[in-house]
């Protein structure tokens, strides 16, 4: 299969999925459908940082919270469409990515990860004592987004913009992962000194994807402000950041459709233990130890590497196996 | 006034201090050897007060046969995680960065294994505590207040550490995991059997959580989420530089002390905040720790 038929084969199916959802008549799909967009914009935002610039960072439901209180806050304040709010929020979650940036680029993995980390609760605490602002502990309920024809009331209204805010951070990736800046976290990831020594300026490429990785953070939380009605403070917190984390670890790291696999079977997963909820923990962190156990590039990468074992068999594909993993 | 609450917060901090402490060097003799930071440092604490509870309600066991029941099934845990999970995982990843974020990764999995295990059982779901281990009458030092259980945790975990410090200064297997810690390499060059030496090291480190964990849970509330208490010796260790043995330790005191004293100053909903302040304080002072060296810049 040439590479333009199979882009074509997946870009039918996506339509035919993505058209599919609201006609399935059941206001709980699109609620589904909008909340895996919606992390999958998120999840994409962390894998630049964690998984292509191999940036140890645990600040993400920060950004995440900044977007969403931003851009709701923005909305009650002056009612303003969605397509200026969800930019607002992202920009001053970006803005606080790159100001956290500056110190942070300065430490090595672990105590990035740590520092970041204690940003993080730091942050939830905010949002959980700041009350004037963001309702403290009571959580923050929204107005309805505006599309400047009128209000978005619904999952179902919410659907086709979710969608299309999705597919265009998607779509930016793309372009993301083919430039120079894209390649330059690629070599950071592998030696900072090799990296130092093609002449990539790593601090400033370091922050650089930080921001980024906010910016996307903050999109997400724009989207959540379009399908939800309310947040608290405790969605911001460490669980969540370990979802996303998983998402991308079970997937892929560091690969688009992998980060997407992963999204879509852990957006999926709470369906499929219903009734199991007391053992939902035990069976995550089993999943999530089983996976970098057995397939340590992720769900994506087993498929690939099958892919690749396949091609293997016929002598003149052999030069198309990657040496990345023993079969 | 302020005296009082001065020594108040030092009296109580240092006992806190003392269990942070602890649980800090734990996370740090990991880190030294392993380079992991164990995220699930926290639920191994809460599963060694839990299985301490369970010996205490069936058996009613004194403290003294149940402390080393805990110590030996969390020391099983460390050494197998270590074994069955981080080897594998370092076996099949390239290294580098990337099985470095893997294992870290690995831990948080554990972390909610671990929790996984406790909530379902039916104890988890009221707000339990441990007996006290002993006569809680107030004792006075000066003007401040200290219970003789206090007095005791505080023995404890200061005697825990002075045998952690022989352990290694003095033992030929506790210099076989320092030597393993400095320089895998060399260790296993002069025949030390290296694999063996971590799996130790997660088990050692795992066994002084579970003390820890016995000490804290008569003075905290027990649920399956008090793992979160890690944060505080993250925050212990990073002033030590997550090297430095004395620093950790240092670290450790002087998080439970500032604890108390803005608990008793500022306010209680302050203290919960604390710990990341100061992570990211230090962070930011001086990233390599408070007592640590100067930071060192791997080679290619």
């Amino acid at each position: 299969m040439g590479n333009l038929t199979r882009n074509l084969t997946l870009a039918a199916a996506f339509v035919v999925v993505a058209t599919a959802v609201p006609t399935l008549g059941s206001i709980y799909i699109v609620f589904m459908a909008n909340m895996i967009l919606m992390y999958v914009v998120l999840a994409i935002g962390l894998d630049i940082l964690l998984g292509r610039a191999g940036q140890f960072a645990f600040a993400h439901t920060a950004f995440f919270g900044i977007g969403i209180y931003v851009t709701s806050l923005v909305n009650i304040a002056t009612g303003m469409p969605f397509y200026l709010t969800i930019p607002i929020g992202a920009c001053v979650a970006g803005l606080v990515g790159a100001l956290i940036a500056l110190p942070a680029t300065r430490l090595k993995h672990l105590y990035l990860g740590l520092a970041t980390f204690a940003f993080a609760e730091v942050a939830q605490w905010v949002f959980n004592n700041w009350d004037e602002v963001t309702g403290g502990a009571n959580g923050l309920r929204f107005q309805p987004s505006q599309t400047g024809f009128g209000e978005i009331t619904n999952d179902l209204e919410a659907y086709p913009f979710v969608l299309a805010i999705a597919v265009f951070m998607i779509w930016i990736t793309r372009n993301l992962e083919l430039s120079k800046l894209g390649r330059s976290m690629e070599a950071i990831k592998e030696s900072e000194h090799a990296a130092t020594a093609s002449g990539i300026s790593v601090n400033r490429t370091k922050a650089i994807a930080f921001t980024i990785s906010a910016v996307y953070a903050g999109v997400a939380g724009g989207m959540f402000t379009l399908f939800q009605s309310y947040v608290h403070p405790d969605v911001l917190g460490f669980d969540t950041l370990v979802l996303v984390l998983s998402m991308i670890v079970i997937g892929g790291i560091g690969t688009l459709p992998g980060v997407i696999v992963g999204v879509v079977l852990l957006g999926l997963l709470p369906e499929v233990m219903r009734g199991l909820e007391t053992y939902q923990e035990f069976i995550y962190g089993i999943i999530l130890i089983g996976v970098l156990m057995f397939m340590p590039r992720g769900i994506w990468g087993r498929i690939m590497s099958f892919r690749e074992s396949m091609n293997a068999e016929k002598p003149e594909a052999k030069s198309t196996a990657s040496p990345g993993e023993a079969p | 006034m302020w005296e009082i609450y001065l020594l108040q917060g030092l009296a109580g901090g240092l006992v806190t201090g003392s269990i942070y402490a602890l649980i800090a060097l734990s996370l740090v003799i990991i880190y030294k050897s392993t380079q992991v930071i164990n995220f699930a440092g926290g639920e191994i604490v809460m599963i060694a007060s839990y299985v301490a509870l369970f010996i205490l309600l069936y058996t009613g066991m004194s403290y003294w046969v149940v402390v080393p029941l805990c110590a030996i099934s969390t020391f099983i845990i460390g050494i197998s995680f270590e074994r069955v999970v981080l080897t594998r995982i370092q076996g099949r990843q390239a290294p580098g960065q990337s099985v470095l974020v893997a294992m870290v990764i690995a831990t948080v999995g554990l972390s909610y294994i671990l929790k996984g295990i406790i909530r379902p059982i039916p104890y988890a779901d009221e707000v339990r505590t441990l007996p006290p281990m002993m006569a809680i009458d107030p004792v006075f030092i000066g003007p401040a207040v200290i219970s003789r259980q206090d007095i005791a945790i505080f023995g404890i975990a200061v005697f825990s550490m002075i045998a952690l410090f022989v352990f290694f200064q003095f033992t030929p297997l506790g210099r076989a995991l320092r030597a393993t810690a400095d320089n895998a390499r060399a260790a296993a060059l002069v025949g030390i059997p290296v694999a063996r030496m971590r799996a130790l090291v997660w088990g050692l480190a795992c066994g002084l959580s579970a003390i820890a964990g016995i000490l804290i849970a008569p003075k905290i509330l027990m649920t399956p989420d008090m793992g979160g208490l890690i944060i505080l010796a993250f925050a212990a260790a990073i002033i030590g530089g997550f090297t430095n043995f004395p620093g950790v330790i240092v670290g450790g005191f002087a998080l439970g002390i500032i604890e108390n004293i803005v608990g008793l100053t500022i306010s209680s909903n302050a203290i919960s905040v604390t710990p990341f302040i100061v992570i990211i304080l230090v962070l930011l002072v001086r990233p390599q720790g408070l007592f640590g060296g100067p930071s060192e810049v791997k080679k290619v």
